[in-house]
């Protein structure tokens, strides 16, 4: 029999609170999962196979690092940047954000050798370079390759069954995790009808019940491995 | 009076060209029932996160109770809130609904974010975990119980709300023939108050539900 109260129309006023630091998680959580999920980026249907782009990758970036030509860096640098003209402007400003940090960075931590040696200056500041233009190439690579190509010519390279293993498994279950926080801030959100004086109490909830999932994925992972042969020896991976 | 009406709805997930649900079009009425069936992808848990404006369809239009649900009405948090209050939904999967440490929390912290006394809040989640026959499990944690014990639980949670639309994704999925008989007496007596229900069913399950209209989904 259910209760009186259920049978009536909540009709009261709620009080106010902001939930959107839920609205927040579950957008960039989302955006994050999808990206992996669905990352085709600009690969193109005839696009040049993975493990070609691979391979050149691989030797750009070592051609890169060995050059010391400031006008072979200048070219690369009009190259690269010519091919990332023609995206959408928001993928050229993601990709270019992450570039310049991750330059920003390295001219931090090199600060105190160039003021410690002036002489030396111009070729850290070449070193810098180098750096933007190898993460640039990466993301490049990155946004026009899907995940299951990039493993596929990793594997065509022989390079070992473990490692590729355990990147394919740590690009699924960051996929099947993220889904899985997403899903919990979701339910968080649809029933955060007011205010939650234990906002933190339930955020720690999610990051627990989240890594409780994943250690129970983990386990039922390994156990659905024994139980189709596997005895703790990755031959045939 | 309709409680929901979908106007040509289509939806397609991002990066996929194909749509899920294209031109839908149906009614509730208030206190009404709507079963929807459909094969394994034909959109059924999509059109829920419509219903529960978790996901806005490309084309078409979404009114609840004479409003029009858009992205930038759900927006403004405080229609969100009043919105969220009034729909209830239970996901397919209740391992994602339950994020508390225990069950009482669980169940309490709808009727807690409702700003009711504690004295209310205590009532409630007290009703609700008896309703459910969860009241032996009260300080347990979530995670710890069987599947069909969170599912009886993430239903507690979602009616301590009282919202006045019940959204249930394969309710009867994973519950025993007790949990079963329970709930069919529960969702029995919840429209008999004059509830508005819509849940997703297999057929073997339909007869369980109280008698409504039947919205068949097609995979397009």
């Amino acid at each position: 029999m259910i209760p009186e109260w259920m049978t009536l129309t909540d009709s009261r006023e709620l009080p106010e609170g902001s939930s959107a630091f839920a609205v927040r998680t579950i957008k960039s959580v989302s955006a994050a999962v999808g990206k992996l999920r669905f990352q085709q980026g600009h690969e193109k249907k005839y696009a040049v196979p993975a493990l070609v782009k691979l391979i050149l990758l691989v030797l750009f970036i070592v051609f890169l690092s060995l050059n010391r030509s400031v006008l072979i860096m200048m070219a690369y640098t009009a190259v690269l940047l010519l091919y990332l003209s023609t995206w959408p402007p928001a993928d050229i400003l993601r990709i270019l954000k992450g570039c310049l940090g991750v330059s920003l960075l390295t001219f931090v931590l090199l600060v105190p050798a160039m003021l410690m040696n002036p002489d030396g200056v111009q070729s850290q500041i070449l070193l810098v370079w180098k750096v933007f233009l190898s993460i640039l190439m990466v993301s490049i690579f990155n946004h026009t390759t899907q995940w299951n190509h990039i493993t596929a010519a990793l594997r065509k390279l022989h390079v070992p069954g473990i490692f590729v293993f355990t990147i394919d498994i740590t690009m699924k279950y960051t996929v099947a995790l993220g889904r899985f926080i997403s899903d919990l801030m979701t339910s968080y959100l649809i029933r955060a009808v007011g205010k939650d004086d234990r906002r933190y109490q339930s955020l720690g909830g999610v990051a627990g019940v989240t890594f409780i999932r994943g250690t129970q994925m983990n386990r039922e992972m390994y156990e659905a491995m024994r139980c189709r042969g596997f005895t703790d020896d990755y031959r045939g991976l | 009076m309709n409680m929901i009406e979908v106007r040509n709805i289509t939806y397609v997930y991002p990066g996929e060209g194909k749509p899920v649900l294209k031109d839908l079009s149906f009614c509730v009425e208030k206190g009404g029932c709507l079963i929807v069936k459909g094969d394994n992808g034909a959109g059924k848990t999509t059109l829920f996160r419509v219903l529960n404006g978790l996901a806005f369809p490309v084309k078409g239009q979404y009114f609840f109770d004479g409003t029009e649900i858009t992205e930038k009405w759900l927006g403004v948090s405080r229609n969100s809130k009043l919105f969220h209050k009034k729909i209830g939904y239970l996901f397919q999967n209740p391992d994602t609904m339950l994020f508390c440490g225990t069950v009482y929390d669980e169940v309490a912290f709808g009727p807690r974010q409702m700003g009711l006394s504690d004295d209310e809040t205590d009532r409630r989640t007290r009703d609700c975990m008896e309703l459910f026959g969860i009241t032996d499990l009260a300080s347990k944690a979530p995670y710890h119980l069987s599947g069909g014990q969170k599912k009886r639980t993430a239903l507690a949670a979602v009616t301590a709300l009282n919202p006045e639309v019940l959204v249930l994704d394969e309710p009867f999925a994973g519950l025993d023939r007790k949990s079963k008989e329970l709930l069919k007496e529960f969702l029995k007596e919840y429209h008999e108050a004059g509830k508005t229900l819509i849940a997703a069913v297999h057929d073997e399950n339909q007869c369980e539900l109280p008698a409504g209209e039947v919205l068949e989904l097609q995979v397009v």
